[in-house]
C-alpha cells in the first residue's frame, strides 16, 4: 500500500474561548495541503519527557490524583475547525443596503435589511468618515465603543478593544462598561461581607483545591456544573477531580433546579430548588444552626460583625417570621425534612462550597443576597479552617507554578499594545461610561441616567459608592451616542432583555453602526458595516496558558495554521486599516511585528529565567514545573482563620461583615440589598416570584445556564454539536430549534410532547424552542441556556433562534447594582399550533424566507445579496 | 490482536469521541481505508443516552458506541465481493475501493455500526483509524482513545487487559459475533426513595431496607443514610420486588416494585409513633 500522509506541520493553540490572555484548553492542530485536518488534544510530551517537568499530586483516602499528560479540550474545541471553515463566516466587508450616510440611513430596518459585499478601502473610508463626521458634529464621546469579554483566546490579536486604543488616542470615547456576567452576586453582595475577593468570588484562594480534597468531606454543588462551564476555559479537569472526589469518598450535593451535567454523573443527592430562590433555603440552615447550637461560636465571635443581627431577622425578631424549613420549604420547593437534614449534614461534616460562575443562584433578581448569605453560612462554619472553602472549581486554588508570580488571567505590567486592548473588557477607563445593561436606556432616554458604581470587572469595592451620570456635564465633553463600534458582540442573546436592545439598535439617533467579527451572527444582523475578523487559526501568536484551572501551565508560540479565509484580517490589523484613516497606522503597531511582539509576552513572563527565547521558538513550547513548595502556600483564607487581628479582611471592620455598616451608610433606604442579607420577596424593579400576580398568567420560573455545547454565543454553529440532543431539536419544520427542558406533567398538563415546537412568552416577549421532556428538570421550572444565536421572526417581540435572553427582566439587579438578570423569572410555556405558525409565516414572510439549513442554522447567504458567489 | 475497552463508570458524555471522530473522517479522504463520511448522520462512535429514575433520584448514562470488529464479522460473510477484511490487528476495514454499494452489510449488521453514504454509494464505518496507526508513528490509539478526557475509552492488546477483560461484558451479547469492544459497568436498573417521618417532618435515618425479589426470592439491603435516601443499585431488568422499611419496630411495606426502568419512589410518609 502507497504510505499515506497524515499531515504537513502541527501547530498549537490555545482552544479556549475565555478570551482575553490566559489561554487555556490547549490542543494541536494538524495541517495538511494548507487546510486545517484535525484539532486534537495537546499532548504535553510533544517535545518534552515527562521525568522532566516537575507536577504535582493530591492524595486522600488512598486514593491520588495528578495532572493528565495531554490537555482535555471540550467538544466544540476539537470541533473549532467547523467555525473556522463555517458557512457563516464574514468573507469580506459588507454595507446594509438601504443605509446610505449620504442619503437616508433607515436605521428602522436593522436586522431586517441584507448586506452587500464592499471593499475594504470602501469599508475604512467610510469608518473614518462616520467617525470624523460625528466627533465633528457631536463630540468624541458621540462614539461608543461596546467592551466585551470572551471569545478566542489570543494575546496580541486580542479580540474585543483594539478600536479602544483608535479612539483614546483620537481624543476618547464612550466606553460601555461590561458588567462581570456570572458574577453578579458575588461582585455585588460578597464583596461587602469579605471584601473585593476575585470579582468578589473568595480570594486569596491558594491551594484550596488540595485543602478541600485532602480535609473536606462534603462539598455542596451550588449551581455549579463542572461538566459544562469549565470547557470554554480549561477544558475537562475539573471531571476528572470529581471522578477523583468520589473515589475519595468526599460527598457530592448537587443544589440546582436541574441535574446539570455535573449532578447526572456525579450527584451523591440532588437537591432541586426553585430557581433564585436560594436565599430561602440558606435562611432556613441559619435557623437550625441558631436552634440547634450548630455552628462556630467562639469564630463568628472573633472574625465576624453582625450576627445579632442576623439572629434576630432569621429568628423572626426583627420582622415575625421566623425563617424555619417550613417557611423556606414554601419558597423554594425543597421538602422541610431535606432542609433540615441538609442543615445538620452540613454542620456535622467538614464543607466546602463549588461554583463554576453560573447555575440558579447568581444571575438572578437581587443575586446579591444569596451570595452574602453563603458567605454567613462559611463564615458560620468557620471559613478558612482546613476544609472549609468557597470555590471557583479548579479556576482558583490549583497548585502553583515555579516561575510564575500569579495566575491572573491578565497581567497589567505587560506593555500597553497588549494591555490597552484589554482594558476596555475589564476597566472604566474613559470619561463617559455606561454599564452594559443599561445601553437600551442610555439610547432612548427622556432624561440622565444614574448608576451606582459602573461594574468594570476591575473596580474595587468602594466604586460601587460612586454616583455616575450619563451623559456626563457637556462642559466635560458629555453627550448623547450617535455611532457604535461593536467587536465580537453578543448582546441581545447574552444580556438582559435583549428584545429591548434589538429596538434600541434600530433608534434613528444612532447613525451609524459598524462590526468587527468572524461570523455573520447575532448582533452583527443591526449592524450597518461589518468588518470580516479572523479566527485564531490565521494568525501567528503567543499563548500563556496560565488561565486559572490549567493542570498544566505551559507558554506556546502560536504559529498560523492556514492562510486568513477571505478578506478577513485579525481584529487588530482591522483597526490598524480604519487607523490609516486617521494617519494613525505607527502609533498603533507601535512599529512592532508580530514577531517582536511574540518575544516581548515571554519577556513580561519573566521568560528569560524559565526557558530561552531559542528554545522556545525552537519547540514551540514550554512547560511550566510546579513550585516544589506549593504545598506550602497557605490555603485559601486560612491566614484570617488563624489571625484575624493579625489579618484582616479588606473590608471595614476586617472581619466578615453580616452586617455591613457602608451600604447602612451608602443605602440606607435600600429594600433590596439591606445592611443584612435577607430574603427579597419582590420589588419595583423585579416581581418574579411565584407569589407573583403575574404568575397567574405566566406560572412557571425560567432556569438559565451557561450553554453546554457553547461559550456564551460562540459556536452555536457546529453542526457536529449540533446532532447531540440536548444541543439543538430537529422541529416538524425543519428547523432545528435550541431546547428547552420541562418535566413531564408540565408537559403533558400543556399538551407537549417530547419535541414538538413550543414558545416561551411573557409580556417580554416570545421565544420559540423544541421541548425537550424529562426528568431531569423539576415540575414548576423550566430551563434553556443563554447564547443561542439570534434569530428574529419579528424584531423585538418574537424570536426563533432561542436566544432566551430576549425576553429576560429588563431591570438591573437591584437599584444600586447594575447586574442583569438572566433567569429565575416568571414565564409560561405553551405548544405553537399549526395556525399559529402559518400566522407568522404570512405575516414575516422575510424571516421564513432566509436560507437555512438545519445541519449549521442560519447561513451566510441569508443575509447577504448575492452571497452564494 | 487489538480491542477497545470502555468503562461507562467514568464516561462523562462529552461527545468528544463522536466528534474526534467526525474531525478525522469528514470531509477527509483516507482511501483506501476509508472515504469521507457526510458531514453529519454518520456515527462510526456514537453516544446514546439514557436518563434514568424520576425526580428527585435522577441519573445519566451514556454508552459509545461503535464497530464491535467482530471476530465473527456477519458483514464479512455477507459481502459478496470481498471489500471487507479484518486484519492481522484484528479491526475490521471496508475497504471503499471494492465496496459496490450493494448495502447488504449494512442490513446485516447486528450491531448497527455500518451507515450507508448516499451520495458515494458506499457502505462506512469506524476503521479504529488504521490509516494513521500504520502510517503516523505519532499514533498508537485512533482518535476516539487519543482524546478521551477521563479514559473511559482504551484501545490495545487485548494481552495486556487481562484485568479489565474478566470483569467486562458485550453490549449485545445475543448478537454472538466475537465482539472486540468490551464493556465496564454497563447500566443497570436502581430502585431508590426518600423516607421521613411526616409528624415531625424528619428524615429518618438508619432505617434498614429491605429489597425481596418475588419471583426467586432474591434479597437486597440498605440502610438510609443522613439524608434518608436508600439506594439499591445494580438491578436487574424487568423484575418484581416488595419494599420492606424498619426503623425502630415501625415498618412499611411496598409492593409491585418494577424495574422496567429505574424508579425513585419518592419522599415516603412513615409515622414513628
Amino acid at each position: 500500500m502507497e504510505p499515506i500522509k497524515t499531515k504537513d506541520k502541527t501547530v498549537l493553540r490555545s482552544l479556549g474561548l475565555g478570551g482575553y490572555f490566559g489561554g487555556g484548553a490547549e490542543g494541536m492542530v494538524d495541517v495538511k495541503d494548507g487546510k486545517i485536518v484535525r484539532v486534537r488534544p495537546m499532548q504535553y510530551g510533544w517535545k518534552y519527557d515527562k521525568k522532566d517537568v516537575r507536577q504535582w499530586s493530591m492524595t486522600r483516602n488512598g486514593k491520588t490524583i495528578s495532572p493528565s499528560w495531554k490537555s482535555l479540550p471540550g467538544p466544540f474545541s476539537l470541533a473549532y475547525k467547523k467555525r473556522v471553515y463555517s458557512p457563516n463566516r464574514i468573507k469580506y466587508p459588507l454595507k446594509r443596503v438601504d443605509w446610505d450616510p449620504n442619503g437616508d440611513r433607515n436605521t428602522q430596518n436593522r436586522g431586517k435589511s441584507k448586506y452587500v459585499r464592499i471593499s475594504w478601502d470602501e469599508a475604512s473610508k467610510i469608518v473614518g468618515d462616520e467617525i470624523k463626521r460625528v466627533h465633528k458634529e457631536y463630540g468624541h464621546n458621540a462614539v461608543l465603543l461596546q467592551g466585551d469579554g470572551h471569545g478566542e483566546c489570543k494575546t496580541i490579536n486580542t479580540p474585543h478593544g483594539h478600536a479602544g486604543v483608535l479612539l483614546d488616542n483620537l481624543g476618547g470615547f464612550t466606553l460601555q462598561v461590561r458588567n462581570p456576567d456570572s458574577w453578579e452576586g458575588w461582585y455585588w453582595g460578597a464583596k461587602h461581607v469579605w471584601g473585593q475577593g476575585a470579582q468578589g468570588i473568595m480570594y486569596p484562594a491558594a491551594n484550596i483545591v488540595k485543602d478541600t480534597t485532602e480535609h473536606a468531606d462534603m462539598v455542596l454543588f451550588w449551581g455549579c456544573d463542572p461538566e459544562t462551564t469549565p470547557w470554554g476555559f480549561t477544558g475537562q479537569f475539573a471531571s476528572r477531580l470529581c471522578y477523583f472526589w468520589t473515589e475519595a469518598e468526599i460527598k457530592q450535593i448537587y443544589i440546582c433546579p436541574d441535574l446539570n451535567y455535573g449532578a447526572a454523573i456525579h450527584a451523591d443527592k440532588w437537591i432541586p430548588v426553585l430557581p433564585n430562590t436560594d436565599a430561602a433555603l440558606q435562611l432556613a440552615i441559619i435557623y437550625m444552626w441558631i436552634k440547634e447550637d450548630a455552628y462556630d461560636k467562639e469564630y463568628v465571635a472573633t472574625h465576624t460583625v453582625g450576627m445579632d443581627k442576623i439572629e434576630a431577622y432569621v429568628m423572626g425578631q426583627e420582622d415575625g417570621v421566623p425563617k424555619t424549613p417550613a417557611w423556606a420549604s414554601k419558597k423554594c420547593g425543597v421538602p422541610e425534612w431535606t432542609i433540615k437534614a441538609l442543615a445538620r449534614e452540613f454542620s456535622d461534616k467538614i464543607t466546602s462550597i463549588a461554583h463554576y460562575f453560573g447555575g440558579g443562584m447568581i444571575r438572578g433578581a437581587f443575586a446579591h443576597e444569596p451570595a452574602r448569605l453563603e458567605c454567613v453560612l462559611l463564615g458560620m462554619q468557620g471559613l478558612g479552617g482546613p476544609g472549609v472553602h468557597q470555590h471557583q472549581l479548579t479556576y482558583f486554588g490549583m497548585p502553583r507554578a515555579e516561575g510564575l508570580g500569579g495566575t491572573f488571567f491578565w497581567n497589567p505590567e505587560i506593555e500597553e499594545r497588549l494591555s490597552i486592548p484589554v482594558f476596555s473588557s475589564v476597566t472604566a477607563w474613559q470619561d463617559q461610561v455606561i454599564p452594559k445593561t443599561l445601553i437600551q436606556h442610555a439610547i432612548n432616554r427622556d432624561g440622565p441616567i444614574t448608576f451606582s458604581g459602573t461594574g468594570a470587572q476591575n473596580a474595587l469595592v468602594a466604586d460601587q459608592f460612586n454616583e455616575y451620570t450619563f451623559p456626563i456635564a457637556k462642559e466635560k465633553g458629555g453627550c448623547d451616542i450617535h455611532m457604535i463600534w461593536t467587536d465580537t458582540p453578543c448582546r441581545i442573546t447574552c444580556w438582559n432583555y435583549g428584545h429591548e436592545t434589538e429596538l434600541a439598535m434600530q433608534s434613528s439617533q444612532i447613525e451609524f453602526i459598524v462590526a468587527q467579527h468572524p461570523w455573520l451572527e447575532n448582533d452583527c444582523l443591526y449592524a450597518d458595516v461589518i468588518l470580516p475578523a479572523n479566527t485564531f487559526m490565521e494568525v501567528d501568536d503567543i499563548l500563556t496558558n496560565i488561565r486559572q484551572g490549567t493542570q498544566q501551565p505551559n507558554i506556546m508560540i502560536a504559529d498560523k495554521a492556514i492562510e486568513p479565509i477571505g478578506e478577513s484580517m485579525s481584529d487588530f490589523e482591522i483597526v490598524v486599516e480604519i487607523g490609516k484613516q486617521f494617519d494613525m497606522e505607527e502609533a498603533l503597531t507601535d512599529g512592532k511585528t508580530i514577531a517582536d511582539m511574540q518575544k516581548k509576552v515571554w519577556e513580561y513572563m519573566g521568560g528569560e529565567k524559565l526557558v530561552t527565547w531559542e528554545q522556545l521558538l525552537e519547540k514551540k513550547y514550554w512547560i511550566y514545573n510546579t513550585a516544589e513548595d506549593w504545598e506550602e502556600d497557605t490555603p485559601g483564607l486560612r491566614n484570617f482563620y488563624e489571625d484575624p487581628e493579625k489579618f484582616p479582611l479588606g473590608t471595614p471592620t476586617g472581619k466578615l461583615e453580616f452586617y455591613s455598616e457602608s451600604l447602612e451608610k451608602a443605602f440606607p433606604d435600600d429594600m433590596e440589598r439591606p445592611p443584612i442579607p435577607k430574603w427579597i420577596e419582590k420589588s419595583e424593579n423585579h416581581d418574579e416570584r411565584m407569589s407573583s400576580h403575574r404568575a397567574k398568567m405566566f406560572p412557571m420560573l425560567l432556569m438559565s445556564n451557561h450553554g453546554r455545547w457553547r461559550v456564551h454565543a460562540q459556536c452555536d454553529d457546529i453542526t457536529w454539536t449540533r446532532e447531540a440532543p440536548t444541543c439543538k431539536i430537529l422541529g416538524y419544520d425543519g428547523y432545528k430549534y435550541e431546547p428547552v427542558w420541562m418535566h413531564p406533567s408540565e408537559a403533558e398538563s400543556r399538551g407537549i410532547k417530547d419535541g414538538d415546537i413550543v414558545k416561551i412568552f411573557n409580556e417580554r416577549g416570545i421565544v420559540l424552542a423544541g421541548a425537550y421532556v424529562t426528568e431531569r428538570i423539576r415540575p414548576g421550572v423550566v430551563s434553556i441556556d443563554h447564547g443561542a444565536r439570534h434569530d428574529p421572526l419579528k424584531t423585538g417581540e418574537i424570536e426563533r433562534g432561542g436566544a432566551i435572553n430576549t425576553i429576560s427582566p429588563g431591570p438591573i439587579t437591584s437599584k444600586n447594582c447594575v447586574g442583569n438578570v438572566v433567569q429565575g423569572y416568571l414565564i409560561d410555556v405553551q405548544r405553537v399550533t399549526g395556525q399559529e405558525m402559518d400566522q407568522w409565516r404570512k405575516d414575516n414572510p422575510e424571516a421564513f424566507a432566509r436560507e437555512y439549513h438545519p445541519d449549521a442554522g442560519l447561513i451566510f447567504n441569508a443575509w447577504v445579496v448575492g452571497g452564494e458567489k | 490482536m487489538k480491542a477497545f475497552f470502555i468503562d461507562l463508570s467514568i464516561c462523562n458524555g462529552c461527545y468528544c469521541c463522536q466528534i474526534a471522530c467526525k474531525d478525522e473522517h469528514v470531509a477527509n479522504d483516507w482511501t483506501p481505508y476509508a472515504k469521507p463520511q457526510p458531514d453529519t448522520g454518520q456515527f462510526w462512535i456514537g453516544i446514546t443516552e439514557q436518563v434514568r429514575g424520576q425526580v428527585p433520584k435522577v441519573k445519566v448514562s451514556y454508552i459509545p458506541k461503535m464497530c464491535q470488529h467482530c471476530d465473527d464479522a456477519p458483514c464479512i460473510e455477507q459481502c459478496e465481493f470481498d471489500a471487507i477484511e479484518k486484519r492481522e490487528d484484528g479491526l475490521v476495514i471496508i475497504n471503499p475501493d471494492k465496496c459496490t454499494g450493494c448495502k447488504l452489510c449494512a442490513d446485516t449488521c447486528p450491531h448497527d455500526a455500518i451507515f450507508f453514504n448516499e451520495n458515494l454509494n458506499i457502505a462506512q464505518k469506524c476503521t479504529g483509524c488504521a490509516h494513521l496507526l500504520d502510517n503516523d508513528a505519532e499514533w498508537t490509539v485512533p482518535r476516539c482513545v487519543d482524546q478521551c478526557p477521563t479514559e473511559a475509552l482504551k484501545f490495545g492488546e487485548e494481552a495486556d487487559f487481562a484485568d479489565f477483560i474478566k470483569d467486562a461484558e458485550f453490549l449485545n451479547p445475543e448478537a454472538g459475533t466475537k465482539s472486540r469492544v468490551f464493556y465496564k459497568n454497563l447500566p443497570k436498573k436502581f430502585v431508590g426513595g426518600t423516607l421521613y417521618d411526616p409528624v415531625e417532618k424528619e428524615v429518618i435515618i438508619g432505617a434498614t431496607c429491605t429489597l425481596k425479589d418475588t419471583e426467586n426470592g432474591d434479597t437486597f439491603t440498605a440502610t438510609t443514610d443522613n439524608f434518608g435516601d436508600f439506594w439499591f443499585r445494580k438491578l436487574d431488568d424487568d423484575r418484581t420486588f416488595t419494599l420492606t422499611l424498619d426503623k425502630g419496630g415501625k415498618q412499611k411495606t411496598i409492593e409491585n416494585i418494577v424495574t422496567d426502568k429505574d424508579l425513585s419512589l419518592g419522599d415516603i410518609p412513615m409515622g414513628l409513633v
